[in-house]
């Protein structure tokens, strides 16, 4: 029997978005493929939520429920993934794509001797994940990536919107895991603090993003931008050039130097459309474009666009879409 | 302290890149450095400029072609630079294992105190060499550091995660995966590029035993045009955007 093991991420207490819509997705993964089981691990504890309500389908989650790895320790958490993934016979290995996971991923495939996979999944006749497919050379190419081991993990991007579903269907079921206490666990790095910024909604995971670039202009010129992501519930993003000027923090570049996203929608305003932006826009769904320039290379992969000066458009959209939303 | 820094090329964003068979077109690009191996460069040249008595050596997997980056290296303040020969690898596990192989050679068997790398190459873009590295040669890795100070035995480091920062602490040794903002890198000068084409390059041959983890197929050019429909006005792009996004508020 094919067993699927979803690593479950929890932040400061809280199970992470990213997380859930990963668990859903292989739970779907599941339905369609012959009968495989969905397995989940959580390492640290989850605070005021039941796991059960959160998780759609059938399943059975490990929790391995200690509050010394409600921080992320790479050798702790390493052997626990590795110790339960050998002890369940597991054959593919899932976690949202994430800071944990691009630090964790890496040494779990060595030590388990596994296939590393990320991007988009490609399937086999029997509907099992089968390879990967994702962009290469900052999105200029796309290249498969198949597995050549037994054992699989594979990183899932964002889904479009993240859609979590209701979890009236199925049971889940939550088991105490332990993990064996070594004595070489002298914590040999060990996260001390998390600061995490106020009230800002991340790239990596927004629904709609509002991005800017060069045409901004200024640091004060963002200010629209603010405004029109308050008033559509989304994040403000930057190109590079913004986060070189130092107008944005770097947390907020897309692109080849910074982050990959797949919003639902995407503006790009003031933004020429060089290749390496346009790396982290690959799977963004409808793309916006607003440019003074009409050969700006923004627009050849925009679905919709308005050419002119983003601080003469941008004001006239806000008032636009207040507008629009007053009559709704 | 012993200073470990992995460097790797890649095409320059600026050459113009295309791909022929299943490969990329060699014909026509220019190799540069890998943009985030320069951070990382960069860093332990900070690290050594403090610590007296430390050795920063740079290390590549390439073909002879690769001494331009690597002298580029010793002008920005590197003390020794190998260029390791071996196959071509397949994938970043084999990649990760060759330049252990290399490191444990050249170091004579003891672990360096610190080994840096970018946290991602520009064109496969796996960014898993730095943590692979670290688990085959049983030493802790982070990825993708922001700010790293050193104090007596201890590294205080952050990382960028979503929505914050992660604040780390840990001796070394340990590998370290450079991510934009860590510092400046700074530029060559001409009395540096001078005195780095005298500096000799240090070579070194690695064969590893080991089948890649994963195969790479099917590489070919994005076709990603779209055909853009522009909006009338701001009132017309908000009512398009109502039809055809169902994220969009109101609905």
């Amino acid at each position: 029997m094919t067993k699927f093991l979803v690593f479950l991420e929890q932040r400061e207490g809280v199970l992470k978005k990213s997380s859930i819509d990963a668990w859903n997705r292989v739970q779907e993964i599941a339905a369609l493929s012959a009968g495989a089981i969905v397995t989940g691990l959580l390492a640290g504890p989850v605070d005021r939520q039941r796991i059960g309500d959160l998780l759609a389908g059938d399943g059975v989650v490990y929790h391995a429920n200690e509050e010394r790895l409600r921080p992320y320790q790479q050798e702790s958490y390493t052997r626990l993934v590795t110790s339960l993934v050998k002890q369940e016979s597991i054959s593919a290995l899932f976690f949202a794509d994430s800071s944990l996971s691009r630090d964790l991923a890496p040494r779990l495939s060595v030590l388990l001797k596994a296939s590393l996979l990320s991007g988009d999944l490609l399937f086999n006749r029997q509907g099992y994940p089968d390879g990967s497919f994702r962009p290469v050379y900052s999105g200029l190419a796309t290249a498969s990536f198949s597995p050549q081991r037994n054992i699989s993990i594979y990183t899932l991007s964002p889904s479009r919107g993240m859609v979590i579903r209701s979890s009236a269907d199925g049971t889940v079921q939550v088991m105490p895991t332990a993990q064996y206490h070594h004595s070489s666990d002298n914590l040999l790095a060990e996260v001390r603090r998390i600061v995490l910024r106020q009230n800002s909604l991340d790239i990596a995971e927004a629904g709609i993003i509002v991005a800017g670039g060069r045409g901004m202009g200024s640091s004060a010129g963002f200010a629209l931008l603010e405004e029109l992501a308050a008033l559509l519930g989304g994040a403000v993003g930057a190109s590079r050039f913004a986060v070189d000027e130092g107008w944005r923090p770097h947390a907020e570049q897309i692109g080849q130097t910074g982050k990959t996203v797949a919003p639902q929608l995407y503006f790009a305003c003031g933004v020429s459309g060089a290749p390496q932006h346009l790396a982290g826009i690959a799977s963004a769904g409808i793309v916006v474009a607003i440019n003074s320039d009409p050969d700006a290379s923004i627009f050849q992969v925009a679905d919709f666009g308005i050419v002119g000066d983003v601080h003469l458009v941008l004001p006239k959209l806000i008032e636009a879409l207040k507008e629009f939303l007053k009559k709704k | 302290m012993n200073i470990a820094v992995c460097l790797c090329q890649v095409p320059d964003s600026a050459s113009v890149i295309g791909f022929a068979d299943g490969a990329l077109d060699r014909s026509r690009i220019n190799e540069v450095m890998n943009p985030y191996d320069e951070y990382a460069l960069e860093e332990a040249v900070c690290l050594k400029e403090h610590i007296a008595g430390s050795l920063v050596t740079v290390f590549t997997v390439a073909p002879l072609s690769a001494k331009d980056m690597l002298r580029k290296a010793l002008a920005l303040g590197a003390d020794r630079a190998v260029l390791v020969s071996a196959t071509e690898p397949s994938d970043p596990y084999l990649r990760a294992l060759q330049l252990k192989s290399a490191l444990m050679e050249f170091y004579e068997g003891i672990i360096p105190d610190l080994v840096f790398c970018g946290k991602s190459s520009t064109d496969f873009q796996s960014a898993q060499v730095p943590s692979m590295l670290g688990a085959l040669m049983g030493i802790v890795s982070v990825s993708g550091v922001t700010s790293l100070n050193l104090s007596g035995e201890y590294l205080h480091l952050e990382r960028e995660i979503e929505g914050g920062v992660e604040q780390i602490e840990l001796h070394y040794p340990a590998v370290i995966s450079a991510e934009k903002g860590l510092n400046q890198p700074r530029k060559t000068t001409v009395k540096a590029v001078m005195e780095a084409r005298k500096k000799p390059i240090d070579l070194l041959t690695v064969s590893v035993d080991g089948a890649p983890l994963v195969l790479m197929s099917d590489l070919k050019a994005l076709e990603r045009k779209k055909v853009c429909r522009f909006a009338e006005d701001e009132k017309d792009l908000v009512l398009l955007l109502s039809n055809e996004c169902s994220l969009f508020p109101g609905d």
